[in-house]
């Protein structure tokens, strides 16, 4: 058994910056992820990301992952790698598997969850043969791999994943034949769907894909129109020739750390879906669990990084290393920039829903 | 095309639409009750591309709305593991 | 299904390691070490990583972050790898898997 102040589960843009507050505050910390490198998602985000400029507004994901890297390193931040949290006992034990076959048992006065996300599917026909895959599966071949997953893709949702991965996807080197949306407007935000348009590729609103056809692998997709109900139109199919099919429908909180810990869990369909109740510190329904980042609500990289300082400020004040007053001056530090972020057209929706789940946990207490 | 009923929702254990709407009929109401019923959700990914799918299928067939259909119960060990990561052997086996 | 050599935002390809040779159902394929092993098999032009238990259906690479698990295959004799996950290490032998695979590998009938 190894015994830790704080350990943080998952090292992507929540998890880094959580680690980094709670080395900074003087707390002993264990950053454990399954992958064999650090930075979860942030490596194959290479385009500039929005806000102003303390949230890296210009600047590149991965350049992001770099400096947080960078950063954590200097703290000298414990990162177990190739680790897979595989349970979690009493909200303070994790069991580890390290490199898969390896167990581990880590002792932790606190934990912060910063799981992520998980991509979700549309079963049409056919989305089982090889070809079809989530949008981030064919962002993660062609920019962390350096693997072009096929050559004609049609891509399934136009919100900012679907049109920013299809960018991605002609920066690589595929073409992208068609990008689907059930709605009959566009999701993404203006700047990236313009440059799709600008590189010529057709946008096709209140349509759907049906089928996914081909003996080994996808050679055609089938797509069809929907009428005002979301009903497919008979007669309106078109067969495109095509070899891949990417879906970006959205992304799921993973919760299943939080949920085998008892956290107690509430469905907010804006955020993503089921998500841990917590409170404006980060702090589940259990005393000693955090949570940070798509975990605790799907959003963008920019406010996961903000909310996993923010757990790492609150749960190394919990553990005496803050007095209340530096605590609540770091906390509303924090705060006033995730306000910033969810301001606008489309944050503004999920500021309402996250001040939702904050007022489930004052009830609860 | 492919029959719509024999479309597939559960990759893993192949679990079509029209046995989960069967389930369903026979008086399934959670994705822990279609799970124990059908294997949807019990192959190797464990429920985590499916559950959704399923979800919005009992919204649709039940009215049930979907904030009252939870996730199926989490157990370890949350992530595939070899079983002899369970022997005190396999504990500390570096080259199994 | 090729490796992008040349990109116009992360420049020149960098591989993960040496060359090293794998074995993919008894065909020599040159891959990185260190690399995911379905990387490897994307670039060789292959999508087809097992098929079905029941339906006997080709299922390739899904979610590319060892979540969906549809890319497992057997590895060194071990069955239900996800390959998407699981690094490349050179003489590394990989087979097709067919529905639940066998410990040892090899072929069990299915088909």
């Amino acid at each position: 058994m190894v015994f830790t102040d704080v350990a943080v589960v998952g090292a992507g843009p929540a998890g880094l910056s959580a680690a980094i507050e709670c080395a900074e505050a003087g707390a002993n910390v264990i950053l454990i992820d399954e992958n064999t490198k650090p930075g979860g998602q942030l490596f194959k985000q290479i385009h500039k990301f929005f806000g102003s400029r303390e949230h890296h507004a210009g600047v590149r994901g991965f350049r992001i992952g770099e400096e947080l890297l960078l950063r954590a390193r200097k703290l000298d931040i414990d990162v177990w790698l190739n680790c897979e949290v595989c349970g979690i006992y009493g909200g303070t034990e994790l069991w580890i598997v390290k490199n898969r076959r390896e167990s581990r048992r880590l002792k932790a006065r606190k934990i912060i969850l910063a799981t992520g996300a998980t991509e979700n599917a549309v079963a049409f026909s056919g989305w089982t043969l090889p070809g079809v895959m989530g949008a981030g599966a064919a962002q993660t071949m062609i920019n962390l791999h350096r693997v072009i997953p096929g050559n004609r893709v049609v891509m399934i949702g136009s919100g900012n994943v679907g049109v920013i991965v299809s960018y991605q996807l002609l920066q690589a080197g595929a073409d992208v034949i068609a990008v689907v949306e059930a709605a009959p407007r566009l999701g993404g935000y203006g700047v990236h769907t313009a440059k799709l348009r600008r590189a010529g590729v057709p946008f096709f609103t209140s349509h759907t894909v049906l089928e996914a056809r081909g003996k080994e692998s996808v050679e055609s997709v089938v797509i069809v129109r929907l009428d005002e109900y979301w009903k497919p139109v008979a007669g309106t199919e078109k067969e495109l020739e095509a070899d891949t099919v990417c879906i970006a429908a959205g992304l799921t909180p993973l919760i299943e750390l939080a949920m085998l810990a008892g956290c107690e869990i509430c469905f907010i369909p804006s955020l993503g879906g089921h998500v841990p109740v917590h409170d404006r510190r980060m702090r589940t329904s259990i005393e000693s669990i955090y949570v940070a980042g798509d975990i605790a609500g799907v959003e963008e990289a920019s406010t996961a990084m903000e909310e996993g300082r923010l757990s790492g400020i609150h749960a190394s004040a919990s553990l005496g290393l803050y007095s209340a007053d530096k605590e609540e001056e770091l906390s509303h530090q924090i705060w006033e920039r995730l306000d910033v972020l969810r301001s606008g057209p489309f944050g503004e929706g999920r500021r309402k829903a996250k001040e939702k789940i904050i007022s489930m946990k004052s009830m609860t207490q | 095309m492919e029959n719509e009923q024999n479309r597939l929702i559960c990759r893993c254990e192949e679990i079509t639409l029209e046995e989960i709407i069967q389930a369903i009929d026979n008086g399934c109401t959670s994705l822990n009750e279609i799970k124990r019923y059908t294997r949807a959700g019990m192959g190797l990914c464990q429920s985590r591309v499916c559950s959704r799918l399923i979800a919005r299928i009992i919204a649709e067939k039940t009215g049930k709305p979907l904030d009252e259909i939870v996730p199926v119960t989490a157990r370890p060990p949350s992530r595939p593991v070899r079983i002899d990561i369970f022997s005190p052997r396999g504990c500390n086996v570096k080259n199994s | 299904m090729s490796r992008i050599a040349e990109h116009p935002i992360l420049g020149p390809l960098k591989p993960s390691g040496r060359e090293v040779s794998i074995l993919v159902d008894g065909e020599e394929v040159i891959a990185y070490e260190g690399e995911m092993i379905a990387a490897a098999l994307m670039a060789s032009g292959r999508r087809v990583f097992r098929y079905t238990e029941k339906r006997r259906e080709p299922r390739g690479l899904y979610c590319a972050i060892g979540r969906c698990t549809d890319c497992v295959m057997i590895v060194n004799g071990i069955p239900n790898v996800r390959t998407c996950v699981t690094p490349v290490e050179p003489g590394m032998i990989i087979e097709t898997q067919r529905g639940i695979g066998r410990w040892g590998g090899g072929d069990h009938g299915i088909h």
